[in-house]
């Protein structure tokens, strides 16, 4: 009976040692790095990722040949880009990728994805706008702090903060001037302005329930997009800059909750997702009455519109949970590509090439930059 | 590794001193082995996995998630330890498994799932798992299955006294006492825990870097950081009372009361930029159970009543403070206190030695209040509007008749029909065959199949924003059929079964929506079809009265497809697996006894888990299989006065690197020890 114990005791030691081996074979570890080089032209796609799930990701998709690299903050830099990538903005040759839930703007280099500088010290960053009429500073907006941060871009540092006087939630922004709007988005109904020149909030403009998005066109109007609540309808909005007054209202069909407010290359004609995808002149006095793209059973998730060749992308978050596609339309709206991103693709950034420095699409006046932030339209 | 090697060496160096022999009288601990050949009737064709007692009692710092990902075939999905764990069967939802405590539902009426790192295993007696059809005999809407968790009276006559206490790599400290009667007609169990610890163990993180920054603010070098587990200190406090008494008559009354007070901080992401300084979560609960039972036998009937209250006081919190000054703010404060009555009538009549009878019914009336208490709406200056409360009743019902026409063959039929608030469901019935195909083995053929539903909860019909009216239930059939077989001999035994299953559900509940607005929504998105193995074997051989060696074994092959409908031309999820289910799962178990000293050995297996619907390979589409393999060595010491125990454990033997959820590095190796003291008192 010894005998039989220790021939057991003997086969668990083997197994044991089997296993001990197969525990010896576990993958994981530092991440690959690859050197990455991007062409001079082409668009930034930033996927969000799911929140508290750590899988946000940067795609470059390239135009003229159609072709995509997927992930490249990571293979570049051998590190994931975070939980919750919000929004993407290219200024004086940096890239600013702007991870909300982990509290972190990246700055990369837009010709290889490799990281250049960061800037940290806030909980929640959404959107990050650079002053016109001071290139040593930057706005960046916070999901949950009522306050936004102002940057040295010279530094990347936290120089101070403007309080927002209770608005939390404070998104996107556009500069008319030296003033800059910014949308309070949850929760909220005001659209605030900041003057740049003594970084305080000097008024607001009470909008619709949760203005969500926020552009600036040609004509100096700015238009955002409202929610809408209990007895209130979602609406389109036109702002005139110079006089704060609201100048146009839109009301929109029921259940359309609108977003993604972009521009076209002219910055005369307005492009958003409620639903479907519309286009409206920014003259318009009324809705279209038939939408630029109607809605193909797909969950449009992203939108922007080339500032050179007024081409139009669409992303389509599918389930939340796969790789996304972004669909490449010509302005007449002939679908034209087809690009596999990141899982839930939400903001565009893009990088113009050499020969067309002064194409953009937003600021129309106030800006010389060549990129456009997705959305935002507004300035660099 | 020369910590890994020094802590094996503390923990073998003890069996040297094999050979001085220990003289004292000892006990020896008996295997639980079902005895076949005489099914009870109440199984016929059931198919459950009774939870080891050793893994239970394993330690006290384990809570039923770590004997489940021992001792079952279930995927246990952690997010850390005493973080959210979660369990699902045959690659169903965590809102598939219902779970029972002394017959009362405890799955989250908001959530539908059920925390398993909340449940310590010391307070647990009995915990029994019913795969697939089987669990309609326990409860509804158990589409992957059912767990009974039972509480049992003490055994030992008298005033017994346990004590233990633990200490831990990472601050960690655990106390454990039980205080028992046992009398003729009456007897009571206290049981207390507690348990902190800081749990800031250090890891690599390979999901972000450290930064060498200079003036200018450009990155002059960056590394991988060796880093502490942030924000994840917790504090569980644990009560329970039960009573148990007996009359003259046979009535039988019990009542067992548990509350728990936790407070976790909830870790940061690894890559979150933020210091813990800078942002906190944390979530607080204060659970408090309770159930009262009568039961006496007529004859062949047995009548049995129970009634139960449980009450949750929810709250998760999110402070920052951008300046790290000091001043924390609350960003999301979402409280959530749930109220439910409980009361179940059953009755089981056995006529003759062919027939066993049972009905039942149970219901549960829920009451929930929920909301994020931090938002403001900017519009009135007033606290926004997002709580929600509902109130819902629960009726299921439940009948079963079971027949064993002769020897070999058993039969039962089961139907149940619940009422969920104002929906009904069509009624849910499950047929179980077993055959006992040779005595000599005691060879058993099995086989069950059962239609199912599952109601959306709460959260997925109420809660504010995104909960949607209009969900329809879930549901869904399945089936499942195998053997078993049981070799006995002078001194040892095995045990061994295989079962293969497969279900379909339609109508799953999913939740989607959009990180951007925050906004999600559950939708009746998916039809799933889940198919595979289950395999699991017990063997045990002692020699003489000092050897001893139990082996236990379970591997399940689970293939989850999304059958469902595309959601757009570009959906490449259909016909994939399903996230976080893993294909591959094994565990074992090793205990060799010697005299008074125990060896154990656990070991666990995930295959990879997708991450994305559409099962990409990438760095972020999956969580990359581990092996898991832990160690503890136990000794005995019998005093005239009283027993004591020492115990040394150490968990992730091999000191992996391994994430268990996406961006949730675990610890790696780390040590307890644990001191136990049983006071002899006068027997009665």
């Amino acid at each position: 009976m010894f005998r039989s114990i220790r021939r057991s005791i003997r086969r668990i030691a083997v197994l044991c040692a089997l296993l001990f081996g197969a525990g010896a074979c576990m993958d994981y570890g530092p991440l690959d790095e690859e050197p990455i080089d991007l062409p001079q032209r082409g668009l930034f796609i930033v996927s969000e990722g799911n929140f508290t799930w750590d899988n946000a990701s940067l795609s470059f998709y390239d135009p003229a040949t159609g072709r995509v690299e997927n992930e490249i903050f990571l293979r570049a830099n051998g590190m994931k880009l975070g939980d919750v990538a919000q929004s993407m903005t290219l200024h004086r040759g940096r890239g600013y990728v702007v991870v909300n839930n982990s509290g972190a703007v990246y700055v990369v280099d837009p010709t290889n994805c490799r990281l250049m500088g960061l800037i940290e010290g806030v909980v929640s960053p959404r959107y990050i706008h650079f002053l016109d009429n001071d290139p040593t500073k930057a706005y960046l907006t916070d999901l949950y702090d009522a306050r936004i941060a102002v940057v040295d871009t010279s530094t990347n540092r936290i120089r101070s903060r403007i309080d927002m006087n209770r608005h939390r939630s404070t998104e996107q922004m556009v500069q008319w001037g030296d003033y800059v709007f910014v949308n309070c988005w949850s929760y909220d109904d005001k659209i605030l302005v900041v003057d740049t020149t003594t970084d305080r909030l000097v008024d607001s403009i009470r909008v619709g329930w949760q203005p969500t998005s926020l552009v600036l066109d040609r004509n100096g109007k700015i238009w955002t997009a409202t929610d809408g609540t209990n007895g209130e309808g979602s609406a389109l909005w036109r702002i005139d800059a110079a006089t704060r007054r609201i100048e146009e209202y839109f009301p929109l069909p029921a259940n359309t909750r609108p977003s993604e407010l972009t521009l076209n290359a002219a910055g005369d004609e307005l492009y958003f997702i409620a639903r479907d995808v519309w286009r409206m002149s920014v003259g318009a006095a009324a809705l279209p009455d038939e939408p630029f793209l109607p809605y193909a059973g797909t969950t449009y998730y992203g939108l922007t519109v080339d500032p050179e060749t007024s081409e139009v992308y669409v992303a389509d978050a599918i389930d939340y949970m796969q790789r996304g596609v972004v669909y490449r339309f010509t302005p007449a709206g002939a679908c034209i590509d087809t690009i596999r991103v990141g899982i839930n693709p939400g903001a565009f950034c893009f990088k113009a090439g050499a020969s067309n420095r002064a194409g953009t699409s937003g600021d129309f006046g106030l800006s010389d930059i060549k990129v456009e932030k997705f959305g935002n339209n507004g300035s660099h | 590794m020369r910590l890994l090697l020094l802590l094996v060496s503390l923990l073998l160096c003890p069996l040297i001193v094999f050979g001085q022999g220990d003289s004292v009288a000892r006990t020896v601990a008996i295997e639980q082995v079902a005895v076949a050949g005489v099914r009870p009737m109440k199984e016929l064709g059931v198919q459950r996995t009774e939870l080891d007692s050793a893994l239970l009692r394993e330690n006290i710092s384990s809570s039923l998630a770590d004997a489940l990902t021992g001792g079952s075939t279930l995927f246990i999905k952690s997010h850390g330890r005493a973080t959210l764990s979660t369990a699902s069967f045959r690659g169903t939802a965590p809102s598939h498994t219902q779970v029972t405590w002394n017959r009362m539902r405890v799955n989250s009426p908001m959530l539908g799932q059920v925390d398993f790192s909340t449940i310590p295993s010391y307070f647990i007696d009995e915990a029994t798992i019913y795969h697939g059809a089987s669990s309609v005999g326990v409860t509804g809407g158990g589409l992957g299955g059912a767990i009974a968790l039972e509480t049992r009276a003490p055994a030992e006559e008298g005033v017994g006294l346990r004590y233990v206490q633990g200490v831990g790599s990472f601050t960690t400290f655990d106390e454990y006492a039980r205080v028992t009667y046992a009398g003729r007609r009456w007897s009571s169990s206290t049981r207390l825990l507690c348990s902190t610890s800081e749990n800031d163990f250090r890891y690599r993180n390979y999901n972000t870097k450290a930064f060498d920054v200079d003036a200018d603010g450009r990155i002059v070098g960056s590394s991988y950081p060796l880093q502490r587990n942030r924000n994840g200190a917790f504090r569980d406090l644990h009560a329970m009372q039960e009573f148990y008494a007996s009359t003259h008559a046979g009535d039988r009354f019990s009542i067992a009361a548990w509350y728990m007070d936790s407070h976790r901080g909830l870790a940061l992401l690894s890559a979150d930029r933020n210091t813990d300084r800078q942002k906190k979560n944390t979530q607080d609960e204060r659970t408090l159970r309770a159930v009262a039972s009568w039961e006496r036998l007529y004859g062949g009937l047995k009548a049995a009543a129970r009634g139960g209250y449980s009450f949750t006081d929810l709250r998760y919190v999110m402070q920052a403070d951008p300046d790290g000054g000091g001043t924390m703010i609350a960003m999301t404060d979402a409280r959530s206190r749930l109220h439910t009555l409980f009361a179940q009538a059953e009755v089981e009549h056995t006529i003759g030695e062919k027939w066993l009878l049972t009905a039942e019914a149970t219901i549960h009336q829920h009451r929930v209040h929920s909301g994020d208490l931090s938002v403001v709406d900017q519009t009135t200056g007033l606290r926004a509007d997002t709580l929600y409360r509902q109130a819902r009743f629960e009726l299921s019902a439940f009948a079963a008749a079971r027949w064993r026409p002769v020897e070999r063959l058993g039969v039962a039929a089961n139907i149940r029909w619940e009422l969920y608030g104002r929906s009904a469901s069509a009624p849910i019935p499950a047929l179980f065959v077993d055959w006992l195909l040779s005595r000599r083995g005691e060879v058993t053929l099995k086989a069950s199949a059962a239609r199912n539903y599952r109601f959306p909860t709460l959260n997925d019909l109420y809660f504010r924003p995104g909960g949607n009216k209009n969900l329809r239930p879930e549901k869904g059939w399945t089936w499942d059929a195998g053997a078993e077989c049981t070799l006995r001999g002078p001194g040892r035994s095995l045990h061994a079964s295989v079962t293969a299953f497969r279900s379909h559900i339609d109508d799953w509940i999913l939740w989607v929506g959009s990180p951007k607005t925050g906004i999600y929504t559950p939708v009746n998105l998916r039809r799933v079809e889940s198919y595979g193995a289950e395999t699991k074997f017990a063997a045990s051989a002692s020699a003489g009265r000092d050897w001893r060696l139990a082996l236990e074994g379970h591997y399940a092959w689970t293939r989850s497809i999304n059958r469902g409908d595309k959601f757009s031309p570009a959906d490449e999820s259909v016909g994939r697996q399903l996230v976080y289910i893993p294909e591959h799962s094994a565990a074992l178990n090793a205990r060799l006894s010697w005299r008074r000293w125990t060896l154990a050995y656990k070991w666990t297996f995930y295959s990879e888990r997708y991450t994305m619907t559409s099962n990409d390979l990438g760095v972020l589409g999956r969580v990359k299989p581990y092996f898991m393999s832990d160690l503890s060595l136990e000794k005995s010491l019998v005093f005239r006065r009283a027993d004591l125990s020492l115990k040394g454990c150490i968990y992730n033997l091999l000191n992996e690197e391994y994430e268990s959820v996406l961006s949730r590095p675990m610890p790696r190796l780390h040590a307890s020890i644990f001191i136990g003291i049983t006071p002899k008192f006068q027997r009665r």
